[in-house]
């Protein structure tokens, strides 16, 4: 059963030139626990390639510290057992140095112990459902506070929404965003009509579907787990013919494009999209495009904090002048990184503020932004940390 | 009237996913825990259809043609001596399906694929918009069901096929080439599944998990409709209905476990399920 992940972890991508080991020191490792297979797969080769990219650039640039940096890749199978399997290999088999990675949020809140006793710093680079706190965690990705009120300010506000129904995959991330946003909805003067679940392998909306036509809302909110149930929903309601407003927070601009025809008109809310108009941004696409070629696969909201908090974590060990994960975690709140989302600082009780972008996915698979909030703030996430 | 249709067309997908693995278990009485695998490997015929150009319907001989012959090869290779061992074959189909789900990774990788749409579109039906795939399934159910039903009734395989299923000493005794009726059975079952594989694309992503979600409901069914077509419409159409009530009127959560539940109270209450339909 464990052996994808054996073989995923075996799979030590060494980038580190042997040259340039300077003082005999070994290389950084930084353990990326990723679902290569399950509900993550199709987003996870993107945030691999991220982190690639990230390591490349600092070792061409002398590493930190002198030291080179390493990646150790393993499959969490985007769940919680794989998860267990994957951090326990990584912080006590490869005993790693920091973990960065994006995962879904059942196989972080398995991995949390593990981390916790294994006193790694672990910077989670996927939006989730908001309020996890650990003293080893920091977030640089956006929680519902950031994500969901451009959304729903702009269905109220611009398409004259006052009812809302609400789907979602059972499990941590999907209950925790709907929930969110039916309180937000209804602080702002909207009506939720209808909330409904399907398990995570769930594959038959039908029923959901029919209840969303019988309550005839004037908008739809979908948090489903991403890859395979976001698909397979997006795919029924369209056969359904439901033609609402439909905001989807669990969808990416790459999952947008594969999806074609049936991903048309959804909008998004994002803390990256290819189309930011920054310097940093461009020079990071170029970089993208020129390492991986054809191979590449489009960078997204899940794959760029990756490669930021590679940054992030090396401008956190260059203040503290070692790996020691004390004085890491204390640096880490206090250092920032300029990168194609823009200064990243993680300084919100362990969460970052962030710009937000409201876009459209158009006819050919691109995204379009519709409006841009600057800096949001994460809001009282882990009020009991210091 | 919209829970009648959902009931109808849940009922007319489940057929159409559990009929491949229902030829397979009436004739050969084995459980062909690969089920899941055939699905998938039908799916990715559309996957494989849709790259060459191929008009997405053309998909559906081709799943049928790929999937009778994997499912010759395998039945040749794997099945034939595990007739008299059935908890054995359960070990080694449920590996099989294993084996083909790595290939599928391997050959396409785990990402979601996405495949062009056999039919779009709703239509006005009894003042409703109503899916028009999912009433197009409706029509494929009956197309599978009675082509199965003719296969079995009019056609000298048939014959022989029921004639292996009541006494396959006699039926040996009596010059049937019981091994090849064998072989004909698990191939067309096989087929069936990688059909169904093709119709399941429009509804879901294809990835190479996919035939997993399936594969326990459509087992169930089989073990509720014994060894018969009809017990089968007769159980997609019970168990569709609970699963489809469950959902709109309890939770749609506990309406995915319904036919897992239901299955289990039948057999217990009648060991023989719905096969005296």
């Amino acid at each position: 059963m464990s052996k994808s992940m054996l073989l995923s972890s075996a799979l030590l991508i060494a980038l580190a030139a042997p040259s340039a080991h300077a003082a005999g020191a070994g290389p950084i490792t930084i353990g990326v626990p990723v679902g290569l297979s399950g509900a993550n797969s199709v987003v996870a080769p993107s945030v691999v390639q991220a982190a690639e990219l990230a390591v490349d650039e600092i070792n061409a640039h002398g590493g930190v510290l002198g030291r080179m940096l390493a990646l150790d890749v393993a499959d969490d199978a985007s769940g919680a057992a794989g998860a267990q399997k994957a951090f326990d290999s990584l912080v006590y088999g490869k005993k790693v140095d920091v973990l960065i990675s994006m995962e879904t949020s059942a196989a972080r809140n398995a991995a949390l112990p593990i981390v916790s006793k294994g006193k790694v710093p672990y910077i989670y680079t996927s939006f989730y459902e908001g309020h996890s706190c650990n003293r080893n965690l920091f977030v640089d990705a956006w929680v519902p506070e950031q994500q969901v009120p451009p959304i729903v300010d702009d269905f109220i506000k611009d398409k004259g929404a006052k009812t809302f129904f609400l789907i979602g995959s059972d499990y941590a991330f999907g209950r925790g965003m709907l929930s969110f946003a039916k309180s937000y909805i209804e602080k702002s003067g909207g009506k939720v009509v209808g909330e409904e679940y399907l398990p995570m392998d769930g594959s038959d909306w039908t029923s959901v579907i029919s209840k969303l036509k019988t309550a005839h809302p004037d908008a739809v909110i979908t948090s489903t787990a991403g890859g395979a149930p976001n698909v397979t929903l997006t795919k029924q309601m369209r056969a359904a013919g439901v033609a609402l407003p439909y905001a989807n927070l669990a969808v990416d601009e790459g999952t947008a494009k594969s999806m074609g025809a049936d991903a048309t008109g959804i909008f998004l809310s994002a803390s990256y999209v290819t189309g930011i108009d920054t310097a940093a941004n461009k020079a990071f696409l170029a970089a993208m495009a020129k390492k991986f070629g054809a191979d590449e696969k489009t960078p997204n909201d899940l794959s760029v904090p990756e490669y930021e908090a590679v940054y992030l974590y090396k401008a956190a060990v260059e203040k503290a002048g070692s790996t020691d994960s004390a004085k890491v975690l204390e640096a880490l709140p206090t250092v920032s990184f300029d990168g194609p989302r823009g200064t990243i600082r993680m300084d919100k009780q362990h969460h970052a503020p962030l710009t937000m972008y409201l876009g459209q996915v158009q006819g050919d698979g691109s995204v379009k932004v519709a409006s841009t909030f600057k800096d949001v703030d994460p809001g009282a996430q882990c009020p009991n940390l210091k | 009237m919209l829970i009648l249709l959902d009931v109808v067309t849940t009922a007319a997908i489940l057929f159409i996913v559990s009929a491949g693995l229902l030829a397979i278990f009436g004739v050969l009485k084995i459980i062909n825990f690969a089920h899941g695998a055939w699905l998938t490997v039908g799916a990715y015929c559309a996957v494989v259809a849709a790259r060459l150009g191929l008009n997405p319907w053309a998909a559906l001989p081709l799943a049928f043609a790929v999937g009778a012959a994997l499912g010759t090869v395998a039945e040749w290779l794997i099945i034939r001596p595990l007739y008299r061992r059935p908890l054995d074959a359960i070990l080694a189909t449920w590996g099989l399906g294993i084996v083909i789900g790595q290939l599928i990774t391997l050959a396409f990788g785990r990402d979601v694929q996405i495949t062009p749409n056999l039919l779009g579109g709703t239509v006005a039906l009894f003042g409703l918009d109503y899916s028009l795939y999912r009433l197009f399934a409706v029509l494929a159910a009956v197309l599978i069901g009675g082509s199965c039903a003719a296969l079995l009734e009019g056609t000298r395989l048939g014959l022989k096929a029921r004639a292996v299923i009541m006494n396959e000493a006699l039926a040996r005794a009596l010059g049937i080439d019981t091994a090849r009726v064998r072989l004909a059975t698990f191939a067309i079952g096989a087929g069936l599944s990688a059909l169904a594989g093709v119709l399941l694309t429009p509804l879901t992503s294809v990835d190479p998990n996919m035939g997993v979600a399936w594969l326990i409901g459509a087992f169930m069914l089989v073990m509720v409709a014994g060894g018969s077509f009809a017990a089968l419409a007769v159980a997609c159409l019970v168990f569709g209905a609970v699963q489809v009530l469950v959902s709109t009127f309890v939770s749609p959560i506990l309406g995915s476990i319904s036919v897992a539940v239901l299955a289990a109270v039948v057999l217990r209450i009648s060991p023989r399920g719905f096969a005296r339909a």
